[in-house]
């Protein structure tokens, strides 16, 4: 095997090319040892340059088309694909991913009844003969727990607000909101990637890069799926979040999500160091191109391709993201409508300020990643600070794509990976309570390009636990965020283990009709 | 007594006219007889009995088709029998065939109706035409010997001509209560639907209640609460009517939503029993739903224009799309255009008559005014133009104008003061545009007043702002 030209630590190794095989031999494993090679040498290289790190998963992993990267207008949508299938209402999206599974029944699922059933056990018959997890199928009791806070109505439509969500109560009548959506995992690393892949196990690209594979690029100079994280709040029971979840799976790397550190640099290493300007760089980027080219040439690796590709994307990205983090000139009304947070890097505030931002230079897709939902216990004492750190941003995002003209053609996503169960896990008191997990309902909303303003969308029943009007699988609701894109999720697929593969999974999955504009 | 026997000598000496034998015309009396005196045993008080009832009565759709056809066929074979005697042998038996599967179609239509408790004009007229017509196919059979036998020529045509005569005026009640009475007249043309058009006049016409609530309701709930049927005695075919309610009390509480059980009954669970439009009718949007509940909450009011909050310029839908003309043979031209100077010009869709969005977020700072002369070549292709924060001025109106299937322009963040905005008016297809964060002012905006389709107009940030609260505004 070829030492890679930058390598410097290699050990020398067979190369199979000179071994006395017969040539018919020696073409097979050129063709086949890609994935080999590829895992062999990508341990290494990610010592070797500190570029690797700036696009994380994404650098190291591969890519298709492209063609001359030094021309940035060359890297057209990907029409070939015939793709959007139908005229979109929205040209991005943006996903408000609220991670451990936020309370249902807390927020806007309001269920009247239960406070006269307070400490009650939940009927048998609610609960069926459902597994429950670990975590409370020990419990002798499944006490009632009802929310803690009042509701109200809001809006023209008087859609039931918990005083929790003050902000969100605002925006009520232009939110689509399902209570009916329904997962299969308990838990959560398979839920949020089923919500994400649309399967439980890893492997599967995401929605993201879904879209970005269908749709392509609307900005050549920056990400065409951007993926921000918001800081952890250390009180808050924080459930891991992984680039799994922003993978691109089988398809080139080139659509995997780009994720924007949530503190610091917003990207590792992308300013150049002292005494490197941009001419240097643009020399260095030239010559590795050139190395890589050959690489290609003997090779044949489409990964390598990949690399190249987003080595120029970095260089754009050096001048287009200091411009994108830029608020110095938003003005007033910015910081009136997002709250002093937004002004504090890494807080979700900030991020819905970027996703706004985002929107408005053309990037596809954005997810932003809210951690501690996962209210085991102490439910009253947290759910109060992750509102608080959540509702006003996602009102001041909505508010603001609304006021510019952005709404009409972005989908806003609210969602977590599943709900929590009315009854309380652990011990329920006047005062405090916690739930599990509860995959059999949970809700989320929608707001803009596609979808209906104004409207709640299938009914739970008087405990929260089953749903008992239309219910919304996680493939049908990524097909209805398809559908408004533009893209019949039959059609976009990717051939990959002999399955046309596709988002929605091999179970049939329908769109949504009752949720559309 | 006079009288009994002259009626008796005439009936005698049609008998005998007809060739009927005095059993078979008793028996035909007999019949129409019962059929003519079940509404009065079983009568249709709009109270709906035994649920066997209406799981029979509805095969009444499925099988009343049958019959029709065979009537219909009826003349045709007589007719054509002149010429081939064959064909008026099969026509007997379809004359009986057509009344022993009338009189069942007539049984579960009966039974659909006493069950469910239908009443109403329109359900009494069908009933009546249905006992008409099964009376009528008696006779025909009675007298149609004699009429093929040749010893009389005229009772049969007459009776079989009277017979579908009523077939048809039977079949346009019985469908008016399925599809409504104005299935047939909605769509006639102008000229013709005049003649037709009920008298019946709002007396607010453009108030909320008519533009929004009874069209509504007419769509979704008067087939079985109108004129033609009236479902537990409640009629929503006029504001009279929906507000004395039915047999369950009052429909609306003026002021009350909560109150109000016309709103309770659409919003229940659609599995409920009670929930409405009952039998799998299309349920109300909710959108819908939230008119009606905004006006009873305002009053009820019948003549009030507006509700609070209910914007109804937002709930009207934009026009559909005007498909662009082919542009595949510009392709080289616009892949020159882009190569040269970065702003793209991307297909809406896969679908070339959805037409080319112009995109520019590439090279924002450097596309002006020039560069979007470029692109006037491709005008009638480009459906939207992106121009955000690009350093188009004034002048690049007299390319903009050119782009007669625009859709969507956004010009937010640029140099343009609004001087020009009046220039956009041919492009009758607009329906966004995005100013924000640009000089113009209201008198400018105003000048768009007359623009059909532009609704979505965008000033956040400008002096023509009306309230920096509410961004989005209506011409």
């Amino acid at each position: 095997m070829k030492q890679h030209p930058l390598c410097t630590d290699c050990e020398p190794e067979i190369n199979v090319m000179d071994l006395p095989i017969p040539a018919d031999l020696k073409q097979a494993w050129s063709t086949m040892e890609t994935r080999r090679r590829f895992l062999g040498r990508s341990g290494k290289v990610l010592g070797w340059a500190a570029l690797a790190g700036l696009l994380g998963e994404s650098a190291i992993r591969g890519h298709a088309g492209g063609g001359d990267a030094k021309n940035s207008s060359a890297a057209h949508p990907r029409n070939d694909l015939g793709l959007p299938h139908f005229a979109p209402k929205a040209k991005r999206a943006i996903y408000l991913f609220m991670s451990g599974g936020p309370p249902q029944m807390d927020l806007l699922d309001y269920k009247p009844g239960l406070a006269a059933q307070f400490n009650v056990d939940i009927p048998d018959s609610v609960r069926g003969n459902q597994q429950l997890t670990g975590m409370t199928a020990g419990q002798a009791h499944f006490p009632i727990a009802p929310s803690h806070w009042p509701f109200k109505q809001h809006g023209q439509t008087g859609t039931w607000v918990s005083d929790l969500l003050p902000y969100t109560a605002r925006m009520v009548d232009d939110l689509t909101i399902v209570k009916s959506v329904n997962t299969d995992a308990i838990n959560h690393e398979p839920a949020i990637m089923l919500m994400n892949t649309g399967n439980m196990n890893a492997g599967k690209p995401c929605l993201g890069s879904w879209l970005a594979y269908g749709l392509g690029s609307m900005n050549d100079n920056l990400p065409t799926f951007i993926v921000l994280q918001t800081m952890i709040n250390s009180k808050e029971n924080n459930q891991p979040v992984s680039s799994r979840l922003w993978s691109s799976g089988f398809l080139s790397s080139e659509f995997a999500g780009v994720g924007l550190r949530s503190g610091g640099d917003p990207v590792l290493y992308l300013a150049d160091p002292g005494g490197v300007d941009r001419e240097v760089r643009r020399k260095m980027l030239d010559a590795v191109e050139q190395i890589n080219r050959q690489t290609l040439a003997d090779v044949g690796d489409p990964e390598t391709n990949a690399r190249i590709a987003q080595y120029e994307m970095a260089f754009r990205m050096q001048a287009s993201v200091p411009e994108l983090t830029d608020l110095s000139k938003e003005p007033q009304s910015t910081w009136d409508l997002y709250g002093p947070d937004a002004k504090q890097p890494g807080t979700f505030a900030y991020n819905c300020l970027l996703a706004r931002r985002m929107a408005e230079r053309g990037v596809r897709f954005t997810q932003i990643y809210k951690r501690g939902w996962d209210v085991h216990g102490d439910a009253v004492g947290m759910l109060p600070v992750l509102c608080q750190e959540t509702d006003r941003g996602c009102y001041a995002l909505v508010t603001d794509l609304k006021r510019r003209g952005l709404l009409d053609d972005t989908l806003v996503i609210w969602a977590g990976e599943f709900g929590r169960t009315v009854y309380s896990q652990g011990g329920l008191s006047a005062e405090n309570y916690g739930r599990d997990h509860h995959p059999r309902c949970f809700t989320a909303w929608m707001v803009g390009g596609g979808v209906r303003p104004g409207m709640t969308y299938g009914e739970t029943d008087d405990y929260s636990y089953n749903i008992v009007k239309d219910p919304v699988h996680v493939r049908n609701f990524n097909a209805t965020i398809l559908h408004c894109l533009g893209i019949d999720h039959n059609r976009l697929t990717y051939n990959f283990q002999g399955l046309d593969q596709k988002l929605t999974g091999p179970v049939p999955a329908s769109v949504v009709q009752g949720l559309l504009a | 007594m006079i009288v009994a026997d002259r009626v008796t000598g005439a009936a005698r000496s049609l008998m005998q006219r007809t060739a009927i034998a005095p059993a078979a015309g008793l028996r035909v009396l007999a019949g129409s007889a019962l059929l003519a005196l079940l509404p009065f045993a079983f009568r249709l008080d709009g109270h709906a009995h035994a649920d066997w009832l209406q799981f029979i009565g509805r095969f009444h759709p499925v099988l009343l088709h049958l019959p029709i056809g065979l009537i219909v066929l009826l003349p045709v074979l007589e007719i054509a029998g002149a010429r081939r005697p064959a064909l008026r042998d099969a026509a007997d038996f379809v004359l009986r065939a057509a009344l022993v599967l009338a009189l069942p179609t007539f049984a579960l239509g009966y039974m659909l109706a006493y069950g469910a408790g239908d009443m109403g004009t329109t359900v009494t007229r069908h009933m009546a035409g249905a006992i008409a017509l099964c009376i009528g196919l008696m006779f025909c059979m009675l007298v149609r010997p004699a009429w093929a036998a040749g010893e009389q020529t005229r009772i049969y045509p007459a009776l079989l001509t009277a017979t579908l005569l009523i077939l048809v005026w039977t079949g346009h009640q019985g469908s008016s209560i399925t599809h409504g009475s104005d299935y047939l007249t909605h769509y006639m043309p102008g000229g013709l639907g005049r003649w037709f058009a009920s008298g019946a006049r709002d007396a607010y016409p453009d108030s909320f209640y008519s533009q929004h609530i009874h069209a509504v309701l007419d769509a979704k709930c008067v087939s079985c609460h109108g004129a033609s049927m009236e479902k537990a005695s409640l009629r929503l075919d006029s504001y009279q009517y929906l507000m004395k309610g039915g047999k369950d009390g009052a429909a609306i509480t003026a002021g009350k939503p909560e109150a109000s059980l016309l709103l309770a009954r659409v919003t229940l669970a659609s599995s409920d029993q009670h929930f409405m439009p009952a039998e799998g009718r299309t349920p109300l949007t909710s959108d819908e739903i939230s008119w009606i509940r905004a006006w009873i909450r305002d009053g009820a009011s019948p003549s009030a224009t507006s509700v609070p909050g209910v914007n109804i310029a937002e709930v009207r839908s934009d026009p559909p799309p005007q498909p662009v003309g082919d542009y595949s043979a510009l392709m080289a031209d616009i892949l020159r255009v882009q190569q040269g100077q970065g702003a793209k010009l991307v297909p809406v869709s896969g679908k070339p008559s959805d037409g080319l969005i112009l995109r520019t977020v590439d090279v924002t700072p450097s596309f002006g005014d020039a560069q979007l002369a470029q692109f006037s070549r491709f005008a009638p292709y480009i459906v939207e133009a992106e121009l955000g924060r690009t350093a188009i001025t004034d002048a690049s109106f007299d390319t903009l104008r050119t782009f007669t299937h625009l859709r969507a322009l956004h010009v937010d963040g640029t140099a343009i003061t609004g001087s020009q905005l009046a220039r956009l008016a041919p492009l009758s297809q607009l329906t966004y545009l995005n100013l924000s964060g640009t000089k113009v002012d209201a008198q400018s905006v105003a000048s768009l007043k007359s623009m059909p389709h532009l609704r979505h107009i965008y000033l956040f940030n400008t002096p023509a702002e009306p309230d920096p609260s509410a961004a989005r505004s209506t011409p």
